[in-house]
């Protein structure tokens, strides 16, 4: 224990000899988390659309006036810019000013007046699927709004939607416990994976060779000092979550607390064991990066929703560490879940932890003597 | 001419790293394989929990609907009250759907029997899947109605004929891929040169190579050019990936892209300089590029529209070359387009390439002579 302290100790001041580092390290996060909370988001807030009423009718402009009233709908009616609406709409398609076009035909209020089946065109730029999809909803929950107008149907059928935890559907409330979970990783996964790789490069390795110290009590001691900034950071970018955000912590303040130290030390330990096999800091940053960056984003649940994902990569995702820690940290933060809730989510990160740092220390003792 | 050695050397030290290459050479393909196949935005099997204490046949004709379509992933139908609140802080499911039997009254005698009540409970953490999952099921639910009903009527009285142009079967791999492509083309450009110049500030071996003969600038370039080599060779594998195993529509003219692959690495590159010029150790160097990586990224419209970035962080969308790369590159892929419509984008292009290079020169006798 004593011996593990000078390790500690050791790597406090290595820490500590850098404070731009750590400066950074406490400031990029949230500076990250205010440009992030703020920008990424699903909602499309403005769809551009060009609208060509050839009916020009009462009930025609009954449809366009609702495209119009609509807060999503930004409308341009291109029949009276272009003497050629529907090829003026069209480049405007190709060249991204508008989302979608609409075209009501002459028949159209005919055909509504005789209860005829009437039709009515849209072109949408399909080139981001995700807008497309959004744009396609809109539409139908507009045009459904215009045949209720015929028809009354919620007359026929109740449907109360109760949405919980979120009742506003914030994206915030969504990405800003997210970004904790990737911001985190990487920052706790980044700074271990250079502690070991650092003094390969710099060549003191070989007075930790020769020490009498264990290879795991190495290992354990070069983590510790993180787990007080990981924490710290964590600490810092929670805190402008919910002060700045406004993201309500619903659930247990030390609940969540445990389960990020969990998560801490899993990272924390993923790094270290980057940092015994790569050769060099270089090598360690790439390495991580790879195994961080885009796994944390893409196959967590942070961004797509994981059952949507095809099977092979829903395996992959369960050895992702964000993936259960995502689950945790909107559980109890938007939820207000406790901890009861998430042992098994909690008993993966402890085996992913012991895992990885008993593979650090297997690694370190072997490049240990071969180095003897 | 002399810069022709320096690349060597840089050449000959990626070269010597053994654990490097395949990181460099193998990373590249899996990660487009990997982010193809993941990037559906699109939703389903979405986990819900059915509690069914209606007595009416509808219930049970819904359900089946339920079943059948791909958005749901039906996991338990119960036939007595639960804690739902509860199942859903779990969160093994994302939204409980409860039927009820309605207690009012029929409208007439010649009216259908009334519908159940139907209660939805939605977990509202994922706001996008939420919202679009419950746009999903009242369609459902108003479709089954106006064919229940439709026998005797003449159904919906207005339909839309949707024609989706650019990706008609709405693909998300057709927007995505090409995007990851010029992904590929950042990561390393920005990561390495940054990496491998303040390497050598770390390691005093900068010093060396400035009392050699070299100008500044040269030495840089000699950092430069490897890596853009290299990653442009990652785009090319990343292009022949999206259109031979993800078979990608290619509709416009690639020589185009290569142009603007030129332009955005030039200015990707000197973003790396000003990284390297910023920072006096590799971690620092290392935090930098990853903070600016995650940001181009993030804030390119890879995944989110860039429209719905608030009017005050725009400029970082202004400045993020990824941003303009993406935009070209899909109206290349998707569109078509020809230079007419992106050469304002390469223009901004080359514009952010002379302004970050220029601040970065003018400081870059300050930091040496520190």
């Amino acid at each position: 224990m004593k011996r593990m302290k000078a390790v500690i100790v050791k790597e406090f001041a290595h820490i500590l000899r850098d404070p731009i580092s750590l400066i950074i390290v406490f400031l990029m996060p949230v500076l990250m988390m205010f440009i992030f909370g703020y920008s990424i988001n699903f909602d499309m807030e403005r769809v551009e659309a060009g609208i060509i009423d050839f009916a020009d009718s009462e009930t025609s402009q009954k449809l366009v006036k609702k495209f119009i009233n609509n807060h999503y709908f930004v409308v341009e009616n291109l029949e009276e810019k272009y003497p050629a609406p529907i090829e003026a709409g069209e480049k405007l398609l190709k060249a991204g000013k508008l989302k979608e076009v609409i075209i009501i035909s002459t028949d159209f209020s005919e055909n509504i007046k005789n209860r005829r089946r009437a039709e009515i065109g849209i072109i949408i730029d399909g080139s981001d699927s995700n807008v497309a999809n959004l744009v396609y909803q809109y539409n139908e929950r507009i045009l459904l709004d215009f045949i209720s107008e015929y028809r009354n149907l919620d007359e026929l059928l109740k449907i109360h939607t109760n949405v919980l935890f979120n009742p506003e559907l914030k994206s915030a409330f969504f990405f800003v416990p997210g970004l904790i979970a990737i911001l985190l990783v990487m920052i706790s996964a980044l700074l271990t994976s250079l502690s070991i790789s650092r003094e390969k490069e710099s060549g003191s390795i070989d007075l930790l060779f020769i020490s009498p110290l264990k290879s795991p009590e190495i290992i354990i001691g070069k983590t510790i000092p993180y787990i007080f900034v990981s924490l710290i950071a964590g600490s810092i970018i929670l805190l402008f979550a919910r002060f700045w955000f406004g993201v309500p912590v619903q659930g247990n303040l030390v609940v969540l607390l445990l389960f990020s130290l969990l998560y801490i030390i899993t990272s924390l330990s993923l790094g270290i064991l980057i940092s015994t096999i790569a050769p060099s800091q270089k090598i360690a940053m790439f390495a991580t990066l790879l195994i961080t960056l885009l796994p944390s984003i893409m196959l967590s649940g942070f961004i797509f929703p994981l059952e949507s994902l095809p099977p092979v990569l829903r395996a992959i995702s369960y050895v992702v560490p964000a993936t259960y820690f995502l689950r945790i940290i909107r559980g109890v933060v938007v939820k207000g879940a406790e901890l009861r809730h998430y042992i098994s989510e909690g008993t993966a990160l402890v085996i992913f932890a012991s895992v990885l740092l008993t593979f650090a220390s297997i690694k370190f003792s072997r490049n240990r003597k071969k180095a003897k | 001419m002399r810069i022709r050695y320096l690349v060597k050397k840089e050449f000959i030290e990626i070269f010597r790293q053994k654990e490097l290459l395949p990181m460099l050479f193998i990373s590249p393909l899996i990660m487009i394989t990997i982010l193809g196949y993941i990037v559906k935005t699109d939703i389903e099997n979405l986990p819900v929990d059915i509690i069914n204490l209606s007595k009416n046949k509808a219930a049970y004709r819904i359900i089946n609907r339920i079943k059948q379509t791909p958005l749901f992933n039906l996991k338990h139908v119960f036939y007595e009250s639960r804690d739902t609140i509860d199942t859903l802080k779990k969160g093994d499911v994302k939204a409980v759907i409860v039927f009820r039997d309605s207690l009012e009254k029929p409208l007439s005698k010649d009216a259908p029997a009334r519908y159940p009540e139907i209660q939805v409970l939605m977990d509202g953490v994922d706001s996008n899947t939420s919202a679009v999952a419950a746009g999903y099921f009242n369609g459902i639910l108003k479709n089954y109605i106006l064919t229940d009903i439709g026998r005797t009527d003449i159904g919906l009285p207005v339909e839309a004929k949707t024609l989706i142009r650019f990706n008609p079967e709405l693909k998300s791999i057709n927007y995505m891929g090409p995007g990851i492509v010029a992904l590929l083309l950042t990561i390393l450009a920005l990561f390495f040169t940054s990496i491998s110049i303040v390497r050598e500030k770390e390691q005093q071996t900068l010093d060396t190579l400035l009392i050699s003969r070299l100008r500044p600038i040269e030495i840089y370039i000699g950092k430069a050019v490897p890596m853009a080599i290299i990653g442009l060779i990652h785009m090319f594998a990343g292009l022949t990936v999206v259109m031979l195993w993800f078979k990608i529509p290619v509709r416009g003219n690639l020589l185009y892209l290569l142009v603007a692959a030129f332009i955005f690495l030039g200015a990707i590159l000197s973003y790396a300089l000003l990284i390297s010029i910023l920072a006096s150790t590799q971690q620092q160097a290392l935090f930098f590029s990853w903070f600016s990586m995650v940001t181009f990224i993030l804030l390119s419209g890879l995944f989110t529209p860039t429209q719905n970035v608030p009017v005050g962080l725009q400029f970082l969308v202004k400045i993020n070359p990824l941003a303009y790369l993406i935009k070209i590159i899909r109206e290349i892929f998707l569109k078509g387009n020809g230079i007419e419509y992106f050469y304002k984008d390469l223009l901004s292009l080359a514009v952010i390439t002379v302004v970050i290079m220029t601040i970065s020169l003018l400081n870059f006798k300050r930091f040496i002579s520190k």
